[in-house]
């Protein structure tokens, strides 16, 4: 499709008509010169004007005033009708067909494909330019679909081409557009791998723009670098959900790029971060579908979140508002775009005002989209526009009359004819004398009475000024059909019967006396059931969020057999004060301090108060991929970038004492990803306040049977297939590393004038995480089996001068104890599993204790949702395994794998000025009798039996009340399990997460 | 609590032969003489618990179980083996109801697991067949005081017939105490609403593909149940009517003799089973059972027991309460039906079934109760609790001598005996460390 830049002038003819191919023909003219009068014009949100006339000519509003139409502007009365500013859609997906694969300068990841542009596809395809029409739309922004870097968008007129008149483009070239999705069965198979592929090649931009400033530097032309070059292009970000929306901010601010959100209609679920966020969201009107509550088996499987996402959509954009987010709207992922007027009064019946809808649809899209001095409003020198409407614009009974775009009117809805209203007697042309019909034109209803008696009027059409009709009745000449036309003449109607035989018969018809049969009442229109409530919504959402976090108080835990892991023996009758979220005093109870008469006290007597629990080995909480399997080598992805605070898990952790996990990559590859050490701040309004600041930095590398690929059924040949091979892969990227901190750390020696002269090395995020873990400043924590891999890997790290933080699993770590001891900081294993694949066929439950006795600081970990909340029962197998005395056990689960995180100083025992993480329990920890009975993280009390059973009687009643709001109000089709955070995107099957325990599940089938 | 080391009289010890290579031990001869257990904590489960209690077995069966101030009637002229038990406990052997113990090796070695026969279709195969006597998991179940087991078949609709098994013996056929304890039904879970969403490409065409594929597998079940009906029929009324090995694996179940093991987690699946089996005239005993509490009408109506697929579990929805599973046994309790704890685990992990029982107990379950649900409650589901299950005069010597109570993790099993017979109670794992604390000496003696 050809396409054509709008000229901001009057001679647009003239100066683009030379590009034109020849008419056929005498040229045809248009002076396209129109006044409109009598109109309400909403020239923009919240300014309404009467008595005006807009002029339009050559695409442009010349005038906006309250004088006569100019001479030679045809006129169009819009009387009774108003006026809006043409609505903008800022986000329309488009085709545009994938670079060629072959071409030299491609990307080596054809998810990034920058270079792409909107124009090269179908732009608006022919239907969708009608659809959005009706709607009132007169400009979008069209954007390629596909990838992760999908390319620039280009915004153009809703016009109808033609040969000598191609698509309008009011600006190109407006955004690029990022996505985090991932591809199957390449890089990035994960959402960390999107955001690392992201980065990356963000960096790689900046590099690049460097270089090309740099002089003599003359880098190899990039298309996809240079796409991207410009830093002032806004970067768009298609996003899937409120989580993704908060790493799009994220990735953005890291490379200084303008961002503006595509969100999921879900960011409610966010509102607090998204609204500290300060970054524009273009909100999508589709609501999730009602949950399935058919049966009772159905309503078995539907989580209160998802009721509660259900009922609370349509607040989505009210929500949003009130939080100042800046938001436009965009007609995408509607399921069915004719849908979009009955959104937006969902939105509206939620509180949206009329002002607030159309700024979403004009002034803000124009604004994000940076064509304000063209669109959004209705102003002298802006295009023409415009929608013409009958009634309020979206209201139910609203009509789009006429979309003009660029000064070309489109009707959308012709006004019913309404010349031949009215009641009117026979006088002339009816068969029989006997009778005097009545006649009733209404629009384009038609009826016929006499007396009592009802004709019926078929196949009634109107024509201007006109109206044919079928009539037939035993009123009338049994039931043969007569033909009538009638038109207006005079005051009554004039026209022509045509009798069954043939004959034709004139017919007149005079104003009548009779009353107008009152049509009968419209049906009233069911009351609109009241909007939910827009309440605060707890975080996350679903039965155990917070609406407010429970605060940091201080207080006391006294009577308690405190168990303080630090090397001594629990103490009896003991007492932990907690001051300002750390551990002001550990004790007995009778050498307490003074304390504040308000402090709250809670009785241990007969209870144990551990540090809270510490679980080495976690996957819980990462979004959309545990793995990185697209690549070997992985060191470039984080797991950081991916926590989920909203999963269950984590509160059900808390139920089991856990305060604190290493939220570790997957085991797909020998070198993954970076790890993410996070404190179960359940509630955490953003992701990123789980993390564990200050905790040093890790990754996760992997040895044996999974980097190998070998319990992969469909196994491919992905590098490295043997053990020797993840050994030489190893070895080579920490070679590789090695060159690239020195290659870095030359550039960083030049002096200024020197470095401003040369270009800088090119920044490589894996490379940088080896390069730290090579400086020391970033821990590895191995998952490894067999004691030969362990001994491999002891061997690279002492030639690199390297203390390994952790082997995990390690479960012949017993048998090269000694190694582990000089080259690691511990090991972190499994209490007693075993028997799931070949490699641990020389498990024992004993491994932790003799590796105890072997003087390595030893963990015992989950790598389970499920064996997390049992981590106090796995240290007592260190008991039974291997007669470790019961506090020294319970340090497998607390002290242990802090120190394994380096963060030892902060929590994982119980003393003065550390972190208030702390667990308290029915009875011995160690013992299956034990429950957790409350849980604090930083001195915030995050979990109780008692705020538990308070939540368990509240959803009981919110869930009912939502199950019998779907029941008796929602139509359509219900929903399928699964969160509404998915309703848009593909969740690609994120195979080879690599999880001990999840495999084993699964190994036996 | 006390952790000083047990010692045996020197007579029992010389009942066991000692060999480091654990699973390449001989057994131990069929019992030859009385052994009498004395001033022992009893922990009889269907007769409570006798302090200081007395307990004798002889050719392999438990003769008496005596309280404190009864003596023992021991047959004359045969000098028994007495051992004083002062401050043990002594526990029926504990039964894990539903494992795949003998008939895997290792989980993702495809040729050690012998689990699965090919088809939908393969109730002709019976666990007790194939149990592997030298598998290096029997003696590290039994080192935790788990004696007996269900194991089963598994994969298809009817995978086939699961076995009792006793975790000690020479052959498979010593092991096994009940080669046909019942047929097992993979009852198809009803897929309504189980679809994630894949995106809109994903249309509506195929949404109910998965509602209909379930209707026609569990017509497919009862068709097989039905045309084994007609031959048996068939075949009683006229001999030369040839044999069909798939029909014939059902007839047990047919007549009632043994139960069909209904695999069945959700409250639609487990019902909608129940009544089938009902309709079918089939014994039905549900297992799985996670929304058991929410049939709890049906299953106590019927009188429909139910083995458990572990305690430690997660919830089903995200707002479930996080102890939905913990709590699961005592609710079902006091809605009266009848229940074991199985470990909802493969062979790997038969050891941890106490302390499946142990966290019901911490979340409700009475500990009498939980015990039941590990012995004699589960030898009762598989059909053996005539044999197995308490200490009782008259059920077979399989029992074990602790420290303390299982439930426990710092009690340690001191001795087990099975059918009388003594059972070396190390293990591959045991003798592993074995050998490495030996490494660890010989470094640390450097």
């Amino acid at each position: 499709m050809r396409v054509r830049p709008l000229v901001a002038t009057f001679g647009l003819l003239a100066a683009t008509l030379a590009q034109e191919p020849p008419h056929e023909g005498p040229r045809p003219v248009d002076p396209g010169w129109f006044a409109l009068t009598g109109a309400r014009i909403v020239q923009a949100p919240g300014n309404t004007i009467e008595g005006f006339t807009i002029v339009l000519r050559d695409g442009r509003i010349t005038a906006v005033d309250r004088n006569a139409p100019p001479a030679g502007a045809t006129v169009v009365d819009c009387t009774g009708l108003t006026i809006y500013p043409g609505l903008i859609d800022p986000f329309v997906p488009t085709d545009v067909p994938a670079l060629d694969k072959t071409a030299a300068d491609q990307h080596w990841n054809p998810a990034i494909q920058p270079q792409r542009h909107a124009r090269d596809g179908a732009l608006v395809p022919a239907a969708d330019r009608a659809a959005l029409r009706r709607l009132g739309f007169t400009t979008v922004a069209c954007v390629p679909t596909g990838g992760n870097l999908k390319g620039t968008s280009c915004v153009v007129q809703l016009d109808e081409p033609s040969p000598t008149e191609p698509v309008r483009v009011v600006r190109d070239a407006v955004y690029q557009l990022a996505s985090l999705q991932t591809s199957r069965g390449g890089y990035p198979s994960s959402q960390m791998g999107a955001v690392a592929l992201l980065r990356q090649t963000l960096a790689d931009a900046d590099w690049y723009a460097r270089c090309l400033a740099t002089p003599g530097a003359a880098p190899q032309p990039r298309a996809a670098l240079a796409a991207l070059a410009n830093p002032d292009q806004p970067l768009w970000f298609d996003v899937a959900d409120e989580l993704q929306a908060l790493r799009a901010v994220a990735i953005a601010h890291e490379f200084r790029r303008r961002a503006v959100l595509v969100g999921s209609g879900m960011e409610f679920r966010r509102l607090a971060a998204l609204a500290a966020a300060r970054t524009p969201i273009v909100v999508p009107l589709q609501l999730p579908d009602a949950p399935d509550v058919g049966s009772a088996a159905a309503i078995e499987r539907v989580s209160l979140r998802q009721l509660q996402s259900w009922e609370q959509a349509p607040t989505n954009s009210k929500r949003l508002l009130e939080a100042s987010v800046e938001i436009a709207w965009t007609t995408a992922r509607l399921r069915d775009r004719k849908d979009f007027p009955a959104r937006v009064r969902d939105a509206m019946h939620c509180g949206v005002t009329a002002d607030e809808a159309l700024r979403a649809l004009t002034v803000m899209p124009a604004g994000l989209l940076g064509i304000g001095g063209d669109a959004g409003t209705i102003e002298r020198g802006k295009l023409a526009n415009l929608v013409v409407v009958a009634g309020e614009l979206f209201a139910e009974d609203g009509e789009v009359r006429d979309v003009w775009v660029g000064g070309r009117r489109h009707v959308i809805h012709e006004p019913k004819d309404r010349g031949l209203d009215g009641t009117w007697s026979w006088t002339a042309g009816w068969p029989r004398a006997d009778a005097t019909p009545v006649l009733t034109v209404d629009g384009d209803k038609v009826r016929c009475k006499v007396g009592d008696a009802e004709l019926e009027a078929t196949a009634v059409a109107r024509e201007p000024g006109a109206v044919t009709f079928r009539l037939a009745g035993e009123a009338l000449d049994g039931t043969q059909a007569h033909w009538l036309r009638l038109w207006r003449e005079g005051t009554g109607l004039a026209g022509v019967r045509t009798a069954p035989d043939g004959t034709e018969h004139e017919v007149r018809a005079t104003p009548s006396e009779a009353k107008a049969d009152a049509a009968p009442a419209k049906k009233p229109r069911g009351e609109r059931a009241p909007p939910p409530e827009r309440s605060p919504l707890p975080t996350p959402l679903g039965g155990y969020g917070f609406v407010t976090p429970p605060p940091a108080r201080d207080f006391v835990v006294a009577g308690a057999t405190v168990w303080p892991c630090d090397g001594r023996e629990p103490i009896r009758g003991g007492a932990v004060y907690v001051q300002g979220g750390r551990i002001a005093f550990v004790g007995v109870v009778r050498d307490l301090p003074n304390l504040p008469v308000d402090v709250v006290v809670v009785d241990g007597t007969g209870k144990h108060l551990t540090p809270g629990l510490i679980d080495c080995h976690s996957h819980t909480g990462i979004a959309r991929g545990v793995n990185e399997g697209g690549q070997a080598v992985t060191a470039e992805v984080r797991v950081e970038d991916v926590v989920d605070p909203d999963d269950a898990n984590w509160y059900r952790q808390l139920a089991g004492g856990v305060t604190c996990v290493n939220q570790l990559h997957g085991s797909a590859n020998a070198i993954g990803g970076q790890s993410c050490t996070t404190k179960v701040r359940w509630g955490a309004l953003h992701p990123d306040d789980m993390r564990f600041a200050g905790a040093p930095a890790g990754i996760k590398w992997a040895l044996g049977e999974n980097p190998r690929n070998a319990n992969d059924s469909d196994r491919g040949s992905r590098y490295p297939a043997t053990r020797m091979g993840v050994e030489a892969l190893i070895r080579d990227r920490l070679a590789a590393a090695e060159a690239y901190a020195a290659e870095r750390a030359a550039y960083e020696a030049l002096d200024p004038t020197e470095r401003a002269r040369s270009s800088p090395p090119r920044r490589d995020l894996e490379l940088d995480a080896l390069a730290e873990v090579l400086a020391g400043t970033r821990r590895i924590h191995c998952h490894s089996y067999r004691q030969d891999e362990i001994f491999m890997l002891c061997g690279i790290a002492k030639e690199h001068g390297i203390r390994i933080g952790t082997f995990q699993h390690v479960l012949e770590g017993y048998k090269v104890a000694d190694a582990i001891a000089e080259a690691a900081v511990g090991a972190s294993s499994f209490s007693d599993w075993w028997g799931y694949k070949f490699e641990v066929w020389d498990a024992i439950p004993e491994n932790g204790a003799l590796l105890h006795a072997a003087g390595v600081n030893v963990s015992f970990n989950s790598d389970s949702d499920e064996h997390a909340r049992r981590l106090n029962t796995e240290a007592g197998k260190a008991v039974k395994y291997g007669g470790l005395p019961p506090h020294e056990a319970l340090c497998f689960v607390t002290r242990n794998p802090a120190i394994q995180l380096g963060i030892a100083d902060r929590t994982g025992s119980i003393a003065p000025g550390l972190d208030a993480d702390l667990a308290l329990w029915s009875a011995d920890p160690l013992s299956y009798a034990a429950r957790c009975e409350a849980t604090w993280v930083d001195g915030r009390q995050l979990f109780s039996l008692e705020a538990d059973r308070a939540a368990r009687t509240a959803i009981a009643a919110e869930r009912q009340r939502l199950l019998q709001k779907v029941a008796t109000t929602a139509k359509g089709k219900p929903a399928r399990e699964g969160d509404p955070k998915d309703a848009y995107w593909a969740a690609e099957d994120l195979t080879g997460n690599y999880c001990c325990r999840d495999h084993a599940a699964g190994g036996v089938r | 609590m006390s952790r000083a080391p047990f010692r045996f009289p020197a007579a029992l010890l010389a009942t066991a032969v000692l060999t480091p290579a654990q699973d390449l031990l001989p057994k131990a001869p069929p019992q030859s003489r009385p052994v009498l257990l004395q001033n022992a904590v009893l922990h009889t489960v269907t007769g409570g618990v006798v302090l200081g209690g007395s307990l004798w077995f002889d050719g392999g069966v438990i003769r008496e179980v005596l309280p404190a101030d009864r003596q023992p009637t021991l047959p004359a002229g045969v000098e028994p083996l007495v051992l004083d038990l002062a401050g043990k406990h002594v526990f029926p052997g504990l039964v894990s109801a539903c494992t795949t113990l003998g008939l895997v090796e290792i989980g993702m070695v495809p040729q050690s697991v012998d689990t699965d026969e090919s088809g939908d279709f393969s109730p002709e195969a019976i666990a007790a067949v194939a149990l592997n006597p030298d598998s290096a998991a029997i003696p590290i179940a039994r080192s935790n005081g788990v004696l007996t087991a269900g194991t089963f078949p598994r994969g298809g609709l009817l995978p086939g017939r699961a076995s009792v098994i006793r975790l000690d013996g020479w052959t498979n056929a010593d092991l096994t105490v009940r080669a046909e304890a019942g047929v097992v039904v993979a009852w198809p879970a009803n897929q309504a609403g189980r679809r994630f969403r894949r995106g809109p490409e994903r249309g509506a065409d195929g949404d109910e593909e998965p509602e209909r594929g379930v209707r026609q597998q569990r017509q497919r079940i009862d068709a097989a149940f039905a045309a084994a009906r007609a031959w048996l029929d068939a075949r009683t009324a006229d001999p030369t009517v040839p044999l069909d090995v798939r029909h014939e694996a059902l007839i047990g179940a047919l007549r009632g003799e043994v139960p069909v093991f209904l695999l069945a987690e959700e409250q639609e699946q487990i019902e909608s089973a129940v009544r089938w089996a009902g309709e079918r005239q089939l014994r039905a005993v549900v297992v799985g059972g996670r929304d058991a509490a929410q049939c709890a009408l049906l299953l106590r109506e019927r009188a429909v027991p139910v083995i458990l697929n572990g305690v430690h579990r997660l919830p089903r929805r995200d707002d479930s309460d996080y102890d939905e599973a913990f709590t699961l046994p005592a609710r079902l309790a006091a809605a009266g039906v009848k229940f074991c704890i199985g470990t909802g685990s493969d062979f790997s992990n038969d050891r941890n079934l106490p302390y499946h029982a142990a966290t019901a107990v911490a979340y409700g379950l009475d500990e009498t109760r939980a015990l039941a649900a590990i012995t004699q409650d589960a030898a009762d589901i598989l059909g053996v609790g005539d044999r197995l299950g308490s200490l009782a005069a008259g059920k077979e010597a399989t029992l074990f001598v602790a420290s303390g109570h299982p439930f426990e993790l710092t009690t340690t099993i001191d001795v087990a005996f099975v059918q009388g017979r003594q059972v070396d109670l190390r293990n591959r794992q045991t003798e592993l460390a074995k050998k490495y604390r030996e490494r660890l000496r010989q470094l640390q003696s450097r």
